[in-house]
C-alpha cells in the first residue's frame, strides 16, 4: 500500500551514499579476491587456464617486440650468423600461430561451455537469497538500491574483474621483462619509466571529478528517462494523446539537457586539464625524455665512452613508446580495482545479509489449527504510526471470515503478518498454541494458499502457474479440475496449448496475454490445487464482474469445506457469506461478529453495508429502517 | 511486404543500402547538431595526420642514429616533437572532455525530441502489434546511440584512412612488395569480418529469446511486484529450474556459433594476420643480412608496420561496423517513415451538439496498419479479440447536456466505443458523427480536446499536483480552477495534508520528496482533470474501481452535482453507479442489446434487469 510506505529512512541515505564511494584498500583486495573465489569454486578450471593464458600472452608480447628487434639488431651488428636469427624467428613465428589459434578455439569454443557455469552458480546463489529476505527489504529504498544494483552487475562483474586480472598479469609479465632489458642497456632508464607513476595523484583528482560528475548528472538523467517512459510505455499512451501533458514532458527534456550541459561544462574543463597533464607528462617527459637521453648517450657520448651502442639505441627508440603506454595502462588497471570492489561490495552486502525473519526449529504440520493472534501491534521501518495496534482474535480451525474495512485500514498488512512476511512489532502469533517464529518457514507458509492483490502471473506454463512446483505425476488432471472449479478452464482450453501454453509475452510471442478477470480466476485454482488448510485471498474478485464474482465465491465456498479461509473484500455483500466478520478501521479492529450480529449492533459496519446498498435498492432500505 | 520475408532478408544487404542508411544517419545529425560534423571530421583528417607524423617522426629518428649520426638534429627532431604534443593534446583533451560530451548530449536530446513527436502522433493500434512495438521501444532506446556511433566511429574511419595512406607511402617508398603484401592480407581480414558480422547477426538473431528468458527470471527476482510469490510459494523452484534449463541451451548455441567464429577470425583474420607479420620479419631480416638496408631502417620499418597492422586491424572493425549501423539504422528510419492513419480534415469544430454513432463495427485486427496487418495474421495480435469484432452495428445519438451510462460485463465493448469515440482509432465500418459532421472531418487534436476522459487505467504523471490536474502546463492564474476541480473530485481532504498543497509533487520518479498517492487517491486526482477545464463531454471509464465503498458514494454524488450542463458518459460494470443516468446502454460482447433508464430497463426485465438483480441480491439477503 503506498500510503504506508511513504515515510522511509531518507535522512540517512544522503551520508551513506557519500561514504561508500571510498573503500579501505583492504576491502578493495578482499572483494576482488571473493569474486576470483567464486569463480574458482564454480570451474577452477577456468580460472587456470585464464591466468595461465596471460602469462603466456605476456610473455609473447616481450618475445616479440624489445627482444625481438634486440635480438635481431645486436645479432646482425655483431655479424652472427643470419641463419641462427632467421629460425629463431620463423620457431617464435609458428610458436604464435599455434598459441593464438589454440587460445582463439578455447574461448570461442570450450569456454563457452565453463563461463555459463560460473554465471550461473553465482545467479542461482543470489536468486536464493533474494526469496529469503524478508520483505521490509525491499521497502528500504537504500537496501532495495544496493540489491538491484547487485542483480544486475554481479555476474557482469565476475568477469570484469577477471579481465582486468588478465590485463595486469600480462602486463606484468611483459613490462618486467622489457624493463630488465632496458636495465640492463642502461639503468638510468628506468627512472624514466617511473615518472608516469607520480602522475597518479593527477589520476585520481580526475576520477574523483568523474564521479561527481556521474552523481551530479543523475537527478537529470532521471527526468529525461521518465520523459522517455511517457513517450513510449503503452500505459501512458492515451493520455499523452489528449491535453498538453506533452509540451511539459518536452519542456522538461530540454530543461534536462540545459542542466546536463551546466554540469557537463563545470567538470569538463577541470577534466581536461588533469588529463592533459598526464598525457603531457607520458608523451614528452617519459617518452620523449627517454628518447632525448638514449639519443644522447649513443651521439654525444658516444659507445666508445660507455654510452650505448647504436643497436641498443634503436631498441629503445623502437620499444620504449609501446613500454611507457602500457605502464600508464597498468596504473589504469589498478583503479579498475577500486571500480569492481565497490560494485561487489554491494554483492557481498546482499549474499552476507543475514535476514531478521528466520526459520525455527519445528516443522508445521500439514494439519493447520487455530491461529491466535495476541495483542498484535505492527509499525512499517520509519513509519512514525502504527500501522495495526493491539489486533486480537482467534481464527479457529475451518472458519471463514471476512475482513473488512476502508482503504489503508491494516487489512492487507494482517495478512502479510499472517504468513511472516513480517514479524509483528509486539505481540505474537501463534498457531496450535505455538509461536508461528519457532516453525521453519517453509513448513509454516507451506500451509497457505494466497492470492494477493497485486497479484502476478509467472511467464510460466499455465499448469506450473497453478501448481508452483515441479510437476508430479496425475497432476495434469489435478490442475485440470482446479481450472474448472475456478471457472477458468474454458479460457485455458482454448488456449493453443491448453494448460501447457505460457503465460505473457514476457519472452514469448505466443503467450497468451489473459485479462485480469481471467488471471484472477487462475490464480484461484491454486487454492483448488492445493489442499492447503489456510486460505488468505486478498481481494480475489476485484477485477471480476458482478456476477463471476457471485460465481466465483459459491464455488469457493462448496470447494473450500473444512478449511480455514480468511477474505478481504470491498464488496460488502460477499461478507454475507463469511462465519465472522472483522472490521478493521485505523489500524485496529473496530467491529467483529457474524453478518446478523453485526447488522443488530448498527455500528460502523451496518452504516456501510446500507451505503452499498442504498445504490441498489433506493429506496427500498431506507423504507425498511 | 510482410515483416518475416525482411527480416530475413536483412543479413543480405547491399552495399548501396549500407551507404545510404549511414549517410542518413549523417545527414541527421548535421540536421540536429552540424557543429558536430565539422568537429567529427575536422578531428578525424587533423589527428590521422598527427599520428602519421608521429610515425614519420619515429622513422626519421630512427634512419638519423648511425655511426655518423648528427646529435643536434636528432634533439631538433625530438623537440619539435615536444612542441607539436604540446599543442595538440591540450586540443584534443578540451574537445574529448569539454565539447564532445555537451555536443552528444544535444544530438541525445534533439533526436529523443524529434521521436517523441513522432511517437505521439502515432495511432494507438500501434502500440497493440507487439511487433510494432518493439520496434518502437528500439527505436527510443537505441537510435540516438546509435547516431553518436555512426558519427564517432566516421571520425575514427577518416583518421585511421589518412593514417594508414600516409604510413603505405612510407612503406612503398622503403619496400614495394612488403606494402602489397601487407594489403594483400587485410584485404582478406575485411572478409573474414564481414563474415565474422553477419554470423555475429545470426547469433543475436538464434539468441535474442534465451537472453529475453535470462532477463525475465532475472526481473522476477528483483521486482518487488513478485517478492510476495516467491516467498509464499514454490514458484522459485519452477524458475530455477527453467533458468538451468536454457543456460544449456544458451551453451549449446553459444558452442555452435564459436566454432564458426573460430574458422573465420581465428584460423581467418588471427591466422593470416600472424603469418604475414612473421613473413615479411623474416624478408626483412634477411634483407638486413645482405646489407641492403641499414639497422636504423629495419628498425624504423618494423615500427612503421608495427602502426600499420594495429591501425588497419582498428579500421577493418570500424569499416565492418557499418553493415551492422545500417540495419539498425534501417529499423529506425522505417519507424520515422512510417504515417499514422488517423489524421484529420481542417474542419473547425463548433460547439457541441450532438454526437452520434451510426452502424459502427470494429474490430482490433484491421485496426493495425495495413503494412503490419500482414504480419498481424500469422502472429496473433490480440488474443481472443482475433477476427472478432469488438463491436457490432452500434447506434447510439447522444445529444447536449446528457447523462448515460454504458454498462456491460467485462468484455462487452464498452472501452473499446470509448476509444472510438475519442478518435483513437476509426471504426471498421460505419461512421461517427459531432454535429452531424463526420469526425474524420475535423483536426483529430482539436477534436479529442472537447472531450475530457478519465481513462480506466490512467495516469499520474511525476510532476506537481497542479499540473496532474491541469493536464499540462500550470501558471498561478489557475490556481482558483485547480482547487475547485480537486474539490469536485473529493480530493480536498487529502490536500490538506500535503505540505505544498498544489504544488507537491507526485510520485518519487525522480523526486525523493515526492508523494505517493494510493490508488483511490491517484483515481481522484485523475477524475479532477475533467472539471479542470470547460469540456462539454465528460467520459468517466470506471471511475470508481479504485474507491472504497464510501469513497465511491461520495464521488458519485459529486459528479452529478459538478457536471450541469455537460454530456456525461459514464462506464462501469457496477451498475450502483450507472442507475443515476438518464439513459443507460446495455452491452454485450459488442452489440448494443438494450437501452432506457433504470427504470425502464427494469421493467424490461431482460439482461440489465438480470445483472441488477445479480449484484443487489446479496445486499437483500439481509
Amino acid at each position: 500500500m503506498a500510503k504506508e510506505k511513504e515515510p522511509k529512512v531518507k535522512t540517512e541515505k544522503k551520508g551513506k551514499k557519500e561514504k561508500k564511494k571510498k573503500l579501505p584498500f583492504q576491502r578493495t583486495v578482499s572483494n576482488n579476491l571473493f569474486s576470483l573465489k567464486m569463480i574458482w569454486l564454480a570451474s577452477p578450471l577456468y580460472l587456470i587456464i585464464y591466468l595461465g593464458s596471460s602469462v603466456t600472452y605476456g610473455i609473447l608480447d616481450f618475445l616479440t617486440t624489445g627482444h625481438l628487434l634486440r635480438k635481431i639488431v645486436n645479432g646482425v651488428e655483431s655479424g652472427g650468423s643470419i641463419s641462427g636469427i632467421i629460425t629463431y624467428v620463423a620457431i617464435l613465428g609458428v610458436i604464435c600461430v599455434i598459441y593464438y589459434l589454440s587460445m582463439n578455439y578455447y574461448w570461442n569454443v570450450i569456454s563457452q561451455k565453463l563461463w555459463p557455469r560460473i554465471t550461473s552458480s553465482m545467479n542461482k546463489l543470489l536468486f536464493k537469497k533474494s526469496a529469503e529476505v524478508e520483505l521490509a527489504c525491499y521497502e528500504n529504498p537504500e537496501f532495495y538500491d544496493r540489491y538491484v544494483k547487485a542483480m544486475d552487475e554481479a555476474t557482469n562483474r565476475l568477469y570484469k574483474v577477471l579481465n582486468t586480472v588478465d590485463n595486469l598479469v600480462m602486463k606484468f609479465v611483459s613490462l618486467s621483462a622489457n624493463s630488465i632489458l632496458i636495465f640492463i642497456i642502461d639503468p638510468w632508464l628506468i627512472l624514466f619509466g617511473v615518472f608516469p607513476f607520480l602522475l597518479g595523484f593527477f589520476k585520481r583528482l580526475d576520477n574523483i571529478a568523474n564521479h561527481k560528475m556521474a552523481s551530479e548528472h543523475k537527478p537529470s538523467q532521471r527526468r529525461a528517462n521518465y520523459v522517455k517512459r511517457t513517450f513510449y510505455l503503452n500505459d501512458y499512451a492515451k493520455e499523452m494523446r489528449i491535453g498538453g501533458m506533452y509540451v511539459s514532458m518536452l519542456r522538461d527534456l530540454k530543461d534536462a539537457y540545459t542542466e546536463y550541459k551546466r554540469i557537463a561544462r563545470k567538470y569538463g574543463i577541470r577534466r581536461a586539464i588533469y588529463q592533459y597533464i598526464q598525457r603531457i607528462g607520458l608523451e614528452v617527459v617519459t617518452i620523449l625524455g627517454a628518447m632525448l637521453y638514449s639519443v644522447w648517450s649513443t651521439l654525444y657520448v658516444g659507445s666508445a665512452n660507455g654510452g650505448m651502442s647504436i643497436g641498443d639505441c634503436i631498441v629503445v627508440l623502437g620499444a620504449i613508446g609501446g613500454i611507457s603506454h602500457s605502464l600508464n595502462g597498468l596504473i589504469q588497471n589498478f583503479a579498475e580495482f577500486g571500480e569492481h570492489a565497490l560494485f561487489l561490495e554491494d554483492v557481498r552486502f546482499f549474499l552476507d545479509y543475514q535476514p531478521t525473519i528466520v526459520d525455527g526449529d519445528r516443522t508445521a504440520s500439514g494439519e493447520g489449527g487455530d491461529i491466535e493472534v495476541k495483542g498484535v501491534s505492527f509499525r512499517y521501518d520509519g513509519s512514525d504510526k502504527d500501522t495495526l495496534t493491539d489486533i486480537d482474535f482467534v481464527w479457529h480451525k475451518g472458519e471463514r471470515i471476512a475482513l473488512v474495512g476502508v482503504n489503508g485500514s491494516g487489512k492487507t498488512t494482517l495478512v502479510k503478518l499472517l504468513l511472516r512476511l513480517y514479524d509483528p512489532t509486539e505481540g505474537e502469533i501463534s498457531m496450535d498454541s505455538t509461536n508461528i517464529k519457532d516453525f521453519t518457514l517453509s513448513s509454516y507458509r507451506d500451509g497457505f494458499s494466497t492470492v494477493f492483490q497485486d497479484y502476478k502471473m509467472f511467464s510460466l506454463s499455465v499448469k506450473d502457474n497453478v501448481l508452483l512446483r515441479p510437476e508430479r505425476e496425475g497432476d495434469r488432471e489435478l490442475v485440470e479440475n482446479a481450472l474448472k472449479e475456478s471457472g477458468a478452464y474454458e479460457r485455458v482450453s482454448k488456449l493453443e496449448n491448453g494448460i501447457d501454453n505460457i503465460l505473457t509475452r514476457e519472452f514469448d510471442d505466443n503467450g497468451a496475454n489473459l485479462s485480469g478477470g481471467e488471471q484472477q480466476k487462475l490464480l484461484l485454482a491454486r487454492v483448488f490445487a492445493d489442499p492447503t488448510p489456510f486460505v488468505l485471498l486478498d481481494e480475489p474478485s476485484s477485477a471480476l464482474d458482478p456476477n463471476a464474482e457471485y460465481k466465483m465465491f459459491e464455488n469457493m465456498m462448496r470447494a473450500t469445506e473444512g478449511r480455514s479461509v480468511m477474505f478481504i473484500s470491498h464488496r460488502l455483500s460477499s461478507a454475507v457469506l463469511a462465519d465472522r466478520v472483522i472490521l478493521m478501521d485505523n489500524g485496529r479492529i473496530a467491529e467483529m461478529g457474524t453478518h446478523a450480529e453485526l447488522m443488530e449492533k448498527d455500528g460502523r459496519y451496518a452504516e456501510m453495508f446500507r451505503r452499498q446498498a442504498e445504490n441498489y435498492l433506493g429506496s427500498e432500505v431506507s423504507a425498511s429502517e | 511486404m510482410s515483416k518475416q520475408k525482411d527480416k530475413n532478408k536483412r543479413p543480405k544487404q547491399k552495399i548501396f543500402d549500407i551507404f545510404k542508411n549511414n549517410f542518413i544517419m549523417l545527414g541527421k545529425v548535421a540536421k540536429h547538431t552540424p557543429e558536430y560534423i565539422f568537429l567529427m571530421i575536422a578531428e578525424g583528417v587533423v589527428w590521422g595526420f598527427l599520428n602519421s607524423a608521429v610515425a614519420v617522426f619515429n622513422y626519421t629518428l630512427l634512419n638519423a642514429i648511425d655511426e655518423k649520426g648528427d646529435f643536434e638534429y636528432a634533439v631538433k627532431i625530438i623537440l619539435f616533437m615536444a612542441a607539436f604534443d604540446i599543442l595538440a593534446y591540450a586540443f584534443e583533451r578540451w574537445y574529448w572532455c569539454v565539447q564532445n560530451p555537451i555536443i552528444k548530449q544535444k544530438l541525445h536530446m534533439k533526436m529523443h525530441r524529434e521521436l517523441f513527436v513522432k511517437a505521439r502522433s502515432l495511432d494507438l493500434s500501434c502500440f497493440d502489434d507487439p511487433e510494432f512495438y518493439n520496434d518502437f521501444v528500439w527505436a527510443m532506446n537505441q537510435s540516438d546511440r546509435r547516431a553518436v556511433e555512426v558519427i564517432e566511429d566516421t571520425g575514427k574511419l577518416i583518421n585511421r584512412i589518412v593514417n594508414s595512406v600516409t604510413l603505405f607511402t612510407i612503406l612503398i617508398t622503403v619496400d614495394p612488395i612488403v606494402a602489397l603484401i601487407l594489403f594483400l592480407s587485410s584485404c582478406v581480414a575485411i572478409v573474414c569480418n564481414l563474415i565474422g558480422n553477419k554470423i555475429g547477426f545470426e547469433h543475436d538473431k538464434e539468441g535474442n529469446p534465451i537472453w529475453r528468458k535470462n532477463a525475465y527470471i532475472n526481473r522476477v527476482y528483483h521486482l518487488p511486484d513478485y517478492s510476495k510469490e516467491l516467498r509464499t510459494n514454490r514458484a522459485s523452484e519452477l524458475l530455477i529450474k527453467e533458468y538451468e534449463e536454457n543456460i544449456e541451451k544458451q551453451v549449446k548455441m553459444n558452442i555452435k556459433y564459436g566454432k564458426k567464429y573460430f574458422v573465420v577470425y581465428g584460423l581467418g583474420w588471427q591466422g593470416i594476420g600472424h603469418i604475414t607479420f612473421f613473413g615479411i620479419l623474416l624478408y626483412m631480416v634477411s634483407l638486413l643480412a645482405r646489407g641492403e638496408i641499414a639497422v636504423g631502417g629495419f628498425a624504423a620499418s618494423i615500427g612503421v608496420i608495427w602502426t600499420i597492422r594495429s591501425t588497419l586491424s582498428d579500421l577493418i572493425e570500424r569499416i565492418t561496423k557499418y553493415s551492422k549501423h545500417s540495419l539498425y539504422i534501417e529499423k529506425y528510419l522505417e519507424f520515422m517513415r512510417f504515417e499514422p492513419q488517423i489524421t484529420g480534415g481542417k474542419k473547425d469544430i463548433p460547439e457541441f451538439e450532438s454526437l452520434e454513432l451510426r452502424n459502427v463495427s470494429f474490430s482490433y485486427e484491421f485496426a493495425s496498419h495495413p503494412k503490419y496487418k500482414f504480419h498481424s495474421k500469422d502472429h496473433k495480435v490480440a488474443e481472443g479479440a482475433e477476427g472478432k469484432e469488438a463491436l457490432k452495428h452500434v447506434n447510439i445519438k447522444i445529444s447536449k447536456n446528457d447523462k448515460i451510462a454504458i454498462v456491460g460485463y467485462n468484455g462487452a465493448g464498452k472501452t473499446t466505443l470509448i476509444k472510438l469515440i475519442m478518435r483513437m482509432y476509426d471504426p471498421t465500418e460505419g461512421e461517427i458523427f459531432y454535429n452531424g459532421v463526420n469526425i474524420k472531418e475535423y483536426d483529430p487534436e482539436a477534436y479529442r480536446e472537447r472531450i475530457g476522459t478519465v481513462f480506466q487505467d490512467f495516469k499520474i504523471f511525476a510532476t506537481t499536483v497542479a499540473e496532474n490536474v491541469m493536464n499540462g502546463a500550470y501558471t498561478e492564474d489557475d490556481e482558483q480552477r485547480v482547487l475547485d476541480a480537486l474539490a469536485s473530485a473529493d480530493f480536498t481532504d487529502r490536500l490538506k495534508t500535503l505540505d505544498e498543497g498544489i504544488n507537491t509533487h507526485l510520485t518519487r520518479e525522480f523526486n525523493d520528496k515526492g508523494t505517493n498517492l494510493s490508488g483511490g487517491e491517484s483515481q481522484k486526482v485523475a477524475i479532477s482533470r475533467v472539471f479542470a477545464r470547460d469540456y462539454p463531454i465528460i467520459i468517466m471509464d470506471e471511475p470508481s474501481s479504485a474507491l472504497d465503498p464510501m469513497a465511491e458514494y461520495n464521488l458519485n454524488h459529486s459528479i452529478l452535482h459538478n457536471t450541469e450542463g455537460k454530456t456525461v458518459i459514464f462506464i462501469s460494470h457496477r451498475l450502483s453507479t450507472t442507475r443515476i443516468a438518464d439513459k443507460i446502454y446495455m452491452f454485450d460482447t459488442g452489440e448494443l442489446i438494450e437501452q432506457g433508464s433504470h427504470e425502464e430497463l427494469l421493467k424490461m426485465n431482460g439482461k440489465y434487469a438480470e445483472m441488477f438483480r445479480v449484484q443487489s441480491e446479496k445486499y437483500q439477503r439481509q
